[in-house]
């Protein structure tokens, strides 16, 4: 509301009123000035650091380099064991996410659309993320892992990753199968479609977004997690970069600031940008992940 | 058409929704069931030495975690830890909560950024937390220098250490306390609030007799919330502190990672796994209880 229409409606406005509406703003605006600053500003402090060279970390407060270098960019890119962590990242993310919604994508519809015993392990789903989470899991399966031979392989932590996204993914599917109408379903049955292809022609499709969601979600889960990386690779070629980071900040001696800035970025824009594009389908399931 | 699904759907049978959903709830059951169960079965029993032969003990682990004054410490650590967070991270999430309830507008692009720390992974927070909180050359020792507060000694004094790793934990978990507040405030009705103006409730005497009463539900969600993420936090603590200093920061999570891949014993690992889970199931029974009672987003 513009002081202009308070004034027509009130042609009167007493001093104490005007000052009331400024203390309003204010207790308004402070907190979201702080909001944004408590967001951001460690986030753009970080990006300043990593384009500084060492010396000038600490000759340099400003936000803006003085003497802008890639040197740490280039430190990251060169250290033994970065590219090796990026494309694992990249893979068992990638790989995390299909594999999600390829078991999801049934089971979601399975429970969404027919009264079968065991439709109410549904609602088990929802809790067993919370009840176990990933730090929970990090000994036990690296005990199983290596009782089976299965540690340091990129397909061991696709599938561990899956198995702690999954129950979250049916969840979600199932909240979007459920919208889809029965009625839609049931004129393609008329006309003779059968049960796969009603789910990849008209269940699939409509269900995009929620495709999207639990993609980026499983693919988020994958890029950050560390508890089960940490559990389960012991070489050098088959970590993640969440492990390859951890192993940068555990160097003894002279730290390499710029070059931990410029990793510590590497990791994160790449996820900002898919979050970005993607935010409109995006936010409500990540965050409905998190909370539910 | 009062039907029952399998006369308005054909084309399948009887074990179609087994083929369907099966697949996925072995997966569950072998990565995320199983593993609890070999945890609590492992913890029964003890070798003398590592890789000997194992014994059955029973409950001996957990008898021996209680007596065992390290262990006991972590959990103490433990304790400070989560309540750090929730002091610093419920007024803190209220206060950014009703801002942006009131943010309309051009200033709604705050709500997409708020989410942001959420994206980052907990190693590169500690990363992030380690360069702001810089002893030398640290942003927020450079604030606190105007002030007159000079040389704060963020990670080897045991206190401060604490409370940097409280900050980034905090820092890391916010954006789902501001989203879960922010969705109770959005439903708190406009006509009462409207009323309470009338009234010549305003500001934040509104938001405090009338809004935080109309939003205690989502209030203990958050604080439930933020306490299990505190509780199962390893990545930020190790990466940040490492324990450390002087085990000021040595949480249950931290001595979790010590028993298991430091001294490689996985009987008292797994003691410790259990432990860990069963306060993790508290706190889940509560959220569960707490968004059934009030027919919140949670099932």
């Amino acid at each position: 509301m513009t002081a202009t229409t308070v004034a027509d409606r009130r042609p009167v406005s007493p001093p104490e009123a005007r000052v009331k509406r400024w203390l309003r703003r204010i207790f308004v605006w402070v907190p979201l000035a702080a909001l944004a600053v408590w967001t951001i500003y460690p986030m753009l402090m970080t990006l300043s650091i990593s384009f500084k060279t060492k010396a000038d970390v600490s000759a340099d407060p400003g936000l803006i380099p003085a003497n802008p270098t890639l040197d740490g960019y280039r430190s990251v890119l060169e250290r033994e064991g970065f590219q090796s962590a990026f494309v694992n990242s990249v893979v068992v993310g990638l790989g995390t996410a299909l594999l999600t919604v390829v078991l999801a994508v049934p089971a979601a519809y399975a429970f969404a659309r027919f009264r079968f015993r065991g439709r109410h392990l549904l609602l088990l789903f929802t809790l067993l993320p919370r009840l176990i989470p990933g730090l929970g899991l990090m000994v036990p399966l690296y005990r199983i892992a290596v009782t089976l031979g299965a540690i340091d392989h990129l397909l061991t932590l696709i599938v561990a990753f899956t198995g702690t996204v999954l129950p979250l993914a049916v969840w979600l599917f199932v909240g979007f199968f459920q919208q889809v109408p029965r009625e839609l379903e049931e004129a393609a049955n008329v006309d003779g479609a059968s049960l796969y292809s009603r789910i990849r022609y008209i269940v699939m499709p409509l269900a995009f977004p929620a495709i999207i969601t639990v993609g980026v979600l499983a693919f988020r889960e994958a890029w950050n997690e560390f508890n089960l990386v940490l559990g389960l690779t012991s070489s050098p070629g088959s970590r993640t970069l969440p492990y390859e980071l951890f192993l940068m900040t555990q160097t003894t001696g002279f730290q390499d600031n710029p070059g931990q800035a410029a990793f510590a970025i590497m990791t994160i824009i790449p996820f900002i940008f898919v979050y970005l594009r993607l935010e409109r389908y995006v936010v409500s399931g990540l965050t409905s992940g998190a909370l539910k | 058409m009062i039907q029952a699904d399998k006369s308005t759907l054909v084309g399948h049978s009887g074990a179609t929704p087994y083929l369907l959903s099966g697949p996925s709830i072995i997966m569950v059951t072998a990565l995320l069931v199983f593993p609890v169960v070999y945890a609590v079965w492992v913890s029964l029993f003890d070798a003398e030495f590592i890789g000997g032969p194992q014994e059955f003990v029973g409950l001996e682990q957990y008898v021996a975690l209680l007596q065992d004054p390290d262990f006991m410490w972590s959990v103490g650590r433990t304790l400070v830890f989560v309540t750090g967070v929730l002091v610093i991270g419920i007024p803190l999430g209220l206060i950014f909560a009703f801002a942006l309830s009131r943010a309309t507008g051009k200033l709604r692009f705050l709500r997409g950024i708020t989410i942001i720390p959420y994206l980052i992974s907990g190693i590169a927070t500690a990363v992030i937390f380690r360069l702001i909180l810089n002893r030398d050359f640290g942003e927020v020792n450079r604030v606190l220098g105007l002030f007159g507060i000079e040389d704060v000694a963020w990670f080897s004094n045991p206190t401060l250490a604490m409370l940097a790793t409280m900050l980034a934990q905090v820092w890391s978990d916010l954006p789902l306390v501001i989203l879960l507040l922010l969705g109770g405030l959005m439903t708190v009705d406009a006509e009462l609030l409207d009323a309470a103006d009338v009234d010549g409730a305003t500001g934040w005497k509104r938001a405090l007799k009338v809004s935080i009463p109309l939003i205690v539900p989502q209030l203990v969600l958050a604080t439930i919330l933020l306490s299990y993420q505190a509780l199962t936090s390893l990545g930020i603590i190790l990466a940040l502190t490492g324990g450390g200093p002087v085990d000021a920061t040595r949480t249950m999570p931290v001595a979790l990672y010590e028993a298991a891949f430091v001294d490689l014993e996985t009987n008292k690992a797994m003691a410790i796994v259990v432990v860990i889970l069963f306060f993790n199931a508290v706190l889940t029974l509560g959220y569960w209880l707490v968004s059934r009672r009030f027919d919140l987003e949670a099932p």
